[in-house]
């Protein structure tokens, strides 16, 4: 019998041929399973996601520091489930750290608000910091160890990573190097000594690609050391930004822009005044009195015009150190610009109140002629505070990848573990430090995704995102704060303190030990339990922030600046034919790390809105020079390296200065991020990493829709003047004396017959919410953006979304740029930048309410303007009769392709809404119910300040307050009777809720009642703008 | 009468001899001839191949509205073009749109009947068909532009289980009632006009199917005196009823926008000025469907050059109380003092939309300016033209308002640029597919002029009434083959 012979109808050629695969498949129980194919790694893999879903169901505290998963069998104490609890823990940028307080649920944690006891966040976070939590549930994140052997790629275990450590890191550790992250971290530090004492000819390099390194060299030029400044805006009159921008690239400064705002009160004596000389407006720019829009390279001459005319007309004495420097800024030309003398002027008339900032893309020496300026006018101790370094003996981060970069290509480095950081990506492209690591023969990268790289390295190890892991780290004035863990690492991450335990033999410790040996060694045995548990409890550790040193002046080290400064002082400005390139961090992405966030690329940018992009920032008549449009896809060249980008015109930018943000272009982000942009990091070089010098601009002939969230500065002429009309009434502005002289000055502003109602006025004996928006506070940060899409389950639509102007944020932040009047746009060279936050006002006479044919949005008891999502079949016709334009509509199921880890983020006190629906503020009605019923529960009237909804909590300036209006005492009905409230849009009878509190200038000179007057001609009957409501 | 007729059946009616009375029908007809060729159509033996092409045509396109329908429920709005400003787009305008189209028909029927204006009789089933096929169009863009289309019956006011009432507050519950009880009345008025030429199909049919169908359709009528009795009462009252709705619906329509806050919508002009418009672009789609009918199906000599000359003059008209609107909204927008209805105008005429605009405006106000010409507005092909640039116009007319005033309103920073895309295009296509297959279906099967009304109107219906002739009825004399005076 031949059986193979007979057979005449096969399932494959496999079993034709009889193949011992198909004879095993066949021999298995289930074929189609592919389970025990997999390589053993997974069935490894398995177990731990398995238990990181147990962990979510079981794990509800972070402050166990037991690591094993336990079954949910025994309901901890004092927990219930589905009652959503905030820990403090901390998160790390930049070396050096804000405290959070994240809110989390049955273990998810779901939204990152700022820890009101950290100094440097006051309870509020930036915008980076709080969408930093969607990167825990990223999808895209790495899941698994890889080893790459040339194209192959094996999956690995710690312990087999462990065992490479053990390896690569052994003897003196010549011929090792550690590439990490710059970091606040007293454990960090520790391990970090330990590592150098056990490999001492081991390699330890810091680089991160935004860095205020600027500084720190610039003070080590004035004081002879490196030296930490911290800037006091609550105490300073006066305040000059350089290229500065404070109040919002600052590790601090969400405190500075608290600080700036309480520091402009309506009042004399009180009121700041902001200088700003900048090559693009920065969010401190917009907020400035009076601004110079100067190329970047221009910025030192500014700098010296000042420090010059100080000394000359002003009669600074400079002390004897800085002798050296007068020769370089007293050799500025004067050139009778206003900007200057009248700044000149107003320093010396603030001596011991005035502050002179220089951000840190100027170089250090303008630092150093900063920091000599602000010692003569008496600042340091006063505006401003310097503390010592943690870490002076290491070179700048530009520096010390160059020196990496060249030890790998003399082939010094054998092993090189990269702790975070993307420095394929993100290195000075001059290094080829991409190439220099591929000739690396032992490499590993530590990395939240299998990045740039990752790609390029032997061993790509999945990290921890910050909620998943234990650490501590300094605020920038030293205050030390810890981070612990809200949630078992999802997928099998570790931290960097944990990789560096293990290469310096502590792998066991994990780490909570780790942070806790750290912590004991720093509080003492005595009574330690207690203590840690309070820090973990606060979140920080208060009374430790570094002491304020006053340092004196160095002449030898100023000596070696003052060459510098000349060469910089007397650089040429910039031309048509030889446009200067100023690299900015990206003020959503930052420096890439971000770029596969999709709430940090769906934000639109402060300044440009733009989103899903980086853009070339160019000024009006410098494009008509250029021959460019908006939108017009250009290739920026320069030293033989090139990137694309779409052209957006921006008003307010120097002349002949273009602006690019860092962070885009990535390629291996993720789903979300890869080819979002262009990559701005190839024309960064570790000579010059802020400015490109000279850089060829070229048409690419083909165009761009941007997707932007408001229309395009460079619009036709009529919709261009009737913005401009429109500006100065929707976000009203006067100056401080003109106020002071006549407190009705916004009221007059706009003129409307008495607004009676169609409608019986609704009675509200209980309470009725309303909300009041200083615009003299706000400044354009995008915080309360982020906060509203995390608090409110806020879908990202995508590019397309927006090109299609389909955006769902519930607040849009609207940026106006107020030029001269009868000045085209194309011809627009000064600008001012006034921005209004701009949500659902919760109008008393809502024109929405009354066109929803299934009454689907109403009113509730409490005056807010409602949205049943359920009742909702979706006409629009709300969205068409809203003058605001605020509510947002699912034009598609937003969420249908969300994965299912990223669903764990969502609030669950709040709706997902389906597609065809209507959405809109509510003022955070779940946050209202929760303490109405606490307050019912209590038997107890809700306390003014309780409720504060998600925008208004993340504010770093405190602009949005919320309360009840029937409570006189009420800090929202007191400011709704403050002078400078108006009502948006008033005039149409609608009774906004939510009112606006004017801005105010307060510039030099400014007349106390401006030409032309009254703004708006008397009516018969006049409500003058402001109503009873 | 008249020694000095014409020497041949004067087909050509359009005479301006004021001692002369224009006669209704022209040529050698009497009541049989007018029976054979309105029923001829819907008798012939066989389809003719023009009637299958287009009947083709129109089946696929129709095929592809329901398409793109199907599309849009199970993918969501978004397909559309539609974005927050504009929140409204094509839909809406297509709506307007074929509801305007919808008012010739019930002012044909009702207003000039009331007015005992006999030329409507040649031509009043026509557009009255046309109007309840413009209703069907019309009525299902507002009920796919929601967002959750399976929801829709909310907002009829039928009692449920969640106790939740229409908010009767919202013009869009207006525009339900108002569409739907023009379309209930139109329908009827429609079809009990029909009953009597549907018994006279009957009583024609020669086959068992036909005489059961039209048996059916024509409810038994006899053709009684009382029925008669009955009929012109019924008829009377119907008319009656419908005149107001005539006005109201595209007055309803019109508060969609009126009602609203958003400049360029808020205006107390709509109501009379959309009715206007309606009236308007109905009657240029009588005219875009009535000339190629007449000459495919020979029916010259019932809806005559006369005929085609009076919608002309109508349409002249209502084309200048059109611009007359444009022209008060601009005023208005500057007589007011509103900055921001100022520049809404300025916008639509200046702005983006600018092309939009000036379309609407060459179409509706300088087009029908060719029909103060006699000779322009007599020549068929003159006239056909023109009422189709008068239906593009009045398209853009919806578009104009619909879409430049919610671009930008009032905040600069959500203004926005609407663009239709492919689905929102072919859908409307599409409309004109199920719009056209309809009308197709109505000249095959059921009869297209109202014979027993155009036999009342010919003179052959008042030979005994001699001492009434130059008075009254009088509806010109019965002329031999010579064109001389019969006597």
């Amino acid at each position: 019998m031949k059986p193979e012979r007979e057979m005449k109808y096969w399932r494959s050629l496999d079993e034709l041929a009889r193949t011992p695969e198909f004879v095993e498949a066949v021999a298995r129980e289930f074929p189609t399973d592919e389970w025990d194919r997999l390589p053993p790694a997974t069935r490894r893999q398995f177990l731990k996601v398995m238990g990181a879903s147990l962990a979510l169901a079981g794990l509800t505290s972070c402050r166990w520091p037991e690591e094993e998963i336990v079954p949910f069998a025994r309901r901890p104490e004092g927990r219930t489930p589905g009652v959503p609890e905030q820990y403090a823990t901390a998160m790390e940028l930049g070396g050096s750290t804000l405290g959070l307080l994240v809110t989390s649920v049955d273990g998810r944690p779901i939204k990152n608000e700022g820890n009101p006891l950290h100094p440097d966040s006051l309870g509020a976070l930036p915008a980076t910091a709080q969408a930093d939590l969607l990167q825990l549930y990223d999808p895209d994140r790495s899941r698994r160890l890889v080893e790459r052997r040339g194209d192959q790629e094996f999956v690995r275990s710690w312990d087999d990573f462990a065992a490479w450590t053990a390896e690569r890191f052994a003897g003196d550790g010549r011929g090792a190097a550690i590439l990490a992250e710059p970091s606040s971290s007293p454990t960090m530090a520790r391990l970090r000594r330990r590592f150098t004492e056990t490999f001492p000819a081991a390699r330890w390099v810091e680089y991160q690609p935004i860095s205020r390194d600027a500084e720190r060299d610039g003070l080590a030029f004035a004081y002879g050391r490196p030296l930490r400044a911290v800037p006091h805006l609550d105490r300073a009159r006066v305040v000059a930004c350089f290229d500065a921008d404070p109040l919002f690239e600052h590790p601090a400064s969400t405190r500075l822009a608290r600080h700036f705002a309480e520091s402009r009160q309506p009042s004399r004596e009180r009121m700041s005044r902001l200088w700003v000389a900048e090559p693009a407006f920065s969010i401190t720019g917009g907020r400035a009195d009076h601004r110079a829009a100067v190329p970047a390279s221009a910025v030192p001459a500014v700098l010296a015009r000042v420090a010059r005319e100080l000394v000359a007309v002003h009669g600074l004495a400079l002390p004897e150190a800085a002798v050296n420097l007068e020769a370089a800024f007293g050799a500025a030309a004067a050139d009778g610009n206003g900007f200057v003398t009248e700044l000149a002027a107003d320093l010396a008339a603030h001596r011991g109140t005035s502050l002179i900032l220089v951000g840190p893309g100027q170089a250090p020496e303008v630092h150093a002629l900063a920091a000599v300026l602000n010692h003569g006018l008496g600042a340091v101790g006063s505006t401003l505070g310097y503390t010592e370094v943690t870490d002076p003996d290491r070179p700048s981060h530009v520096r010390a990848i160059a020196e990496l970069a060249a030890a790998m290509t003399a082939g010094e480095v054998e092993t090189l573990l990269v702790l975070g950081g993307n420095p394929v990506y993100d290195a000075p492209a001059d290094l080829g430090f991409a190439e220099l690591l591929v000739g690396v023969p032992h490499s590993a990268h530590l990395s939240l995704y299998d990045d740039e790289t990752s790609r390029r390295c032997g061993w790509h190890l999945p990290r921890a995102h910050g909620l998943e892991s234990w650490g501590d780290g300094r605020a920038w004035d030293g205050t030390l704060s810890f981070q612990q863990p809200l949630i078992q690492p999802l997928y099998d991450g570790r931290s960097a303190l944990e990789v560096l335990a293990t290469v310096v033999g502590d792998g066991d410790a994990g780490g909570h030990g780790l942070v806790r040996e750290t912590a004991l060694e720093s509080f003492g045995a005595v009574d330690f339990d207690n203590a840690w548990k309070r820090a973990l409890h606060d979140g920080v550790v208060a009374g430790t922030e570094l002491p304020v040193v006053e340092p004196e002046l160095d002449g030898s080290a100023l000596a070696r600046a003052g060459a510098g400064l000349g060469a910089l002082v007397a650089a040429e400005p910039p031309s048509a034919v030889k446009p200067e390139l100023v690299l900015i961090p990206d003020r959503k992405v930052h420096d890439g790390r971000w770029a596969n966030n999709a709430w940090q690329q769906e934000l639109p940018d402060a300044v440009t809105k733009v989103t899903w992009d980086n853009v070339l920032q160019v000024a009006p008549p410098t494009a008509r020079e250029l021959g460019f449009a908006e939108g017009d896809v250009v290739t920026v060249s320069a030293r033989g390296a090139s990137v694309e980008l779409p052209v957006s015109i921006v008003p307010g930018q120097a002349a002949h200065t273009l602006t690019a943000a860092l962070g885009y272009g990535r390629t291996a982000a993720g789903s979300v991020g890869n080819g979002v942009g262009g990559d701005a990091y190839r024309l960064r070089t570790s000579d010059s990493p802020w400015l490109v010098p000279e850089v060829a601009v070229t048409a690419t002939g083909r165009s761009l829709a941007m997707a932007t969230t408001q229309d395009h500065f460079a619009i036709d002429a009529m919709g261009f003047g009737a913005r401009l009309d429109r500006i100065p009434i929707l976000i009203r502005e006067a100056s401080l004396e003109h106020f002071l002289a006549d407190p009705e000055v916004f009221h007059h502003m706009v003129h409307h017959p008495p607004l009676k109602s169609l409608w019986q006025d609704r009675e509200y004996p209980g309470e009725q919410w309303g909300m009041a928006v200083d615009l003299n506070a706000c400044t354009g940060c995008n915080a309360c953006v982020v906060a509203c899409q995390a608090e409110n389950n806020v879908p990202v639509v995508g590019r397309e979304g927006v090109v299609r102007q389909r955006e769902m944020h519930w607040i849009r932040v609207d940026r106006y740029f107020k030029t001269e009047p009868g000045v085209g746009p194309m011809e627009v060279d000064q600008a001012e930048m006034v921005f209004q936050p701009m949500t659902c006002v919760q109008c008393e006479n809502a024109p929405c309410e009354q066109v929803c044919p299934v009454a689907a949005t109403q009113h509730t008891e409490d005056g807010i303007n409602a949205m049943a999502y359920n009742r909702c079949v979706g006409t629009r016709y709300c969205s068409n009769n809203c003058p605001f334009k605020v509510r947002r509509f699912n034009f598609f199921n937003y969420h249908k392709n969300l994965s299912e880890v990223a669903k764990l983020q969502f609030n669950p006190e709040v709706t997902v809404r389906s597609r065809g629906v209507m959405e809109k503020c509510t003022y955070c009605i779940q946050r209202i119910q929760k303490v109405r019923i606490e307050a019912r529960n209590g038997n107890r009237p809700i306390r003014d300040g309780e409720i504060v909804p998600a925008c208004a909590q993340t504010c770093p300036a405190r602009a949005i307050t919320f309360g009840d209006l029937n409570d006189p005492t009420s800090e929202a009905s007191k400011l709704r009777e403050d002078k400078r409230a108006y009502a948006t849009l008033a005039e149409l009878n609608i009774r906004p809720r939510t009112q606006y509190l004017a801005r105010l200038s307060n510039r030099v000179g400014e007349p106390a009642v401006p030409e032309g007057g009254h703004g708006a001609h008397h009516g018969g009957d006049d409500d003058h703008g402001k109503e009873a409501s | 009468m008249s020694t000095s007729a014409p020497a041949a059946y004067p087909l050509d009616n359009t005479f301006d001899d004021p001692t002369r009375r224009a006669p209704l029908v022209v040529g050698d007809n009497d009541f049989h001839s007018i029976t054979e060729k309105v029923c001829g159509i819907v008798e012939m033996p066989r389809t003719p191949p023009a009637w299958w092409i287009a009947f083709f045509i129109s089946v696929s396109l129709t095929g592809v509205l329901f398409a793109m329908i199907g599309y849009l429920i199970t993918t969501g709005v978004g397909v559309w073009g539609l974005q927050v400003p504009v929140a409204w787009g094509w839909a809406i305008v297509n709506f307007v749109f074929w509801v305007g189209i919808g008012h010739a028909g019930t002012l044909i029927s009702a207003i000039l009947f009331l007015l005992r204006q006999k030329w409507r009789t040649s031509i009043n089933r026509f557009a009255e068909g046309m109007t309840i096929f413009a209703v069907v169009c019309a009525g299902i863009f507002p009920g796919i532009h929601i967002g959750r289309v399976w929801v829709a019956y909310w907002l009829f006011p039928i009692p449920n289980q969640m106790a939740m009432w229409p908010q009767f507050r919202s013009p869009l519950l207006w525009d339900v009632f108002a569409v739907g009880t023009y379309a209930t009345v139109s329908l009827l008025f429609w079809y009990m006009g029909m009953i009597p030429d549907l018994a006279t199909i009957r009583d024609r049919a020669k086959s068992k199917l036909r005489w059961f169908i039209y048996g059916v359709l024509s409810l038994g009528w006899r053709s009684s005196n009382r029925h008669w009795h009955r009929f012109e009462m019924a008829y009377l009252l119907l008319a009656a009823l419908a005149t107001p709705l005539v006005l109201s619906v595209h007055s309803v329509v019109s508060f969609d926008f009126a009602v609203s806050i958003i400049p360029g919508w808020h205006t107390t002009i709509f109501p009379p000025y959309f009715v206007a418009g309606a009236i308007f672009s109905g009657f240029a789609m009588v005219v875009t469907l009535v000339i190629p009918t007449r000459k495919f199906f020979h029916l010259e000599e019932i809806i005559t050059a006369r005929h085609l000359e009076n919608m002309a003059k109508i349409m002249l008209a209502t084309g200048m109380m059109v611009g007359l609107a444009y022209s008060t909204e601009f005023f208005i927008a500057w007589y007011s003092g509103n900055a921001y209805e100022a520049f809404t105008f300025l916008n639509r005429a200046f702005g983006p939309y600018a092309w939009a605009y000036w379309i609407m405006v060459t179409c509706n106000v300088l087009v029908p300016q060719l029909f103060w010409s006699k000779r322009l507005r007599t020549n068929i092909a003159v006239l056909w033209v023109a009422s189709i640039l008068i239906n593009v116009g009045m398209w853009f007319e919806r578009f104009v308002i619909v879409v430049t005033s919610l671009s930008r309103d009032f905040l600069p920073s959500s203004w926005g640029y609407y663009r239709p895309t492919l689905v929102d295009i072919l859908t409307f296509v599409g409309s004109f597919g199920l719009f056209m297959t309809l009308f197709l279906l109505f000249v095959r099967f059921l009869p297209i002029v109202g014979m027993a009304e155009v036999k009342g109107v010919m003179p052959q219906a008042h030979l005994r009434d001699v001492a009434v002739q130059g008075h009254g009825d009088y509806h010109g004399d019965i002329l031999t083959e010579r064109g001389e005076v019969k006597a």
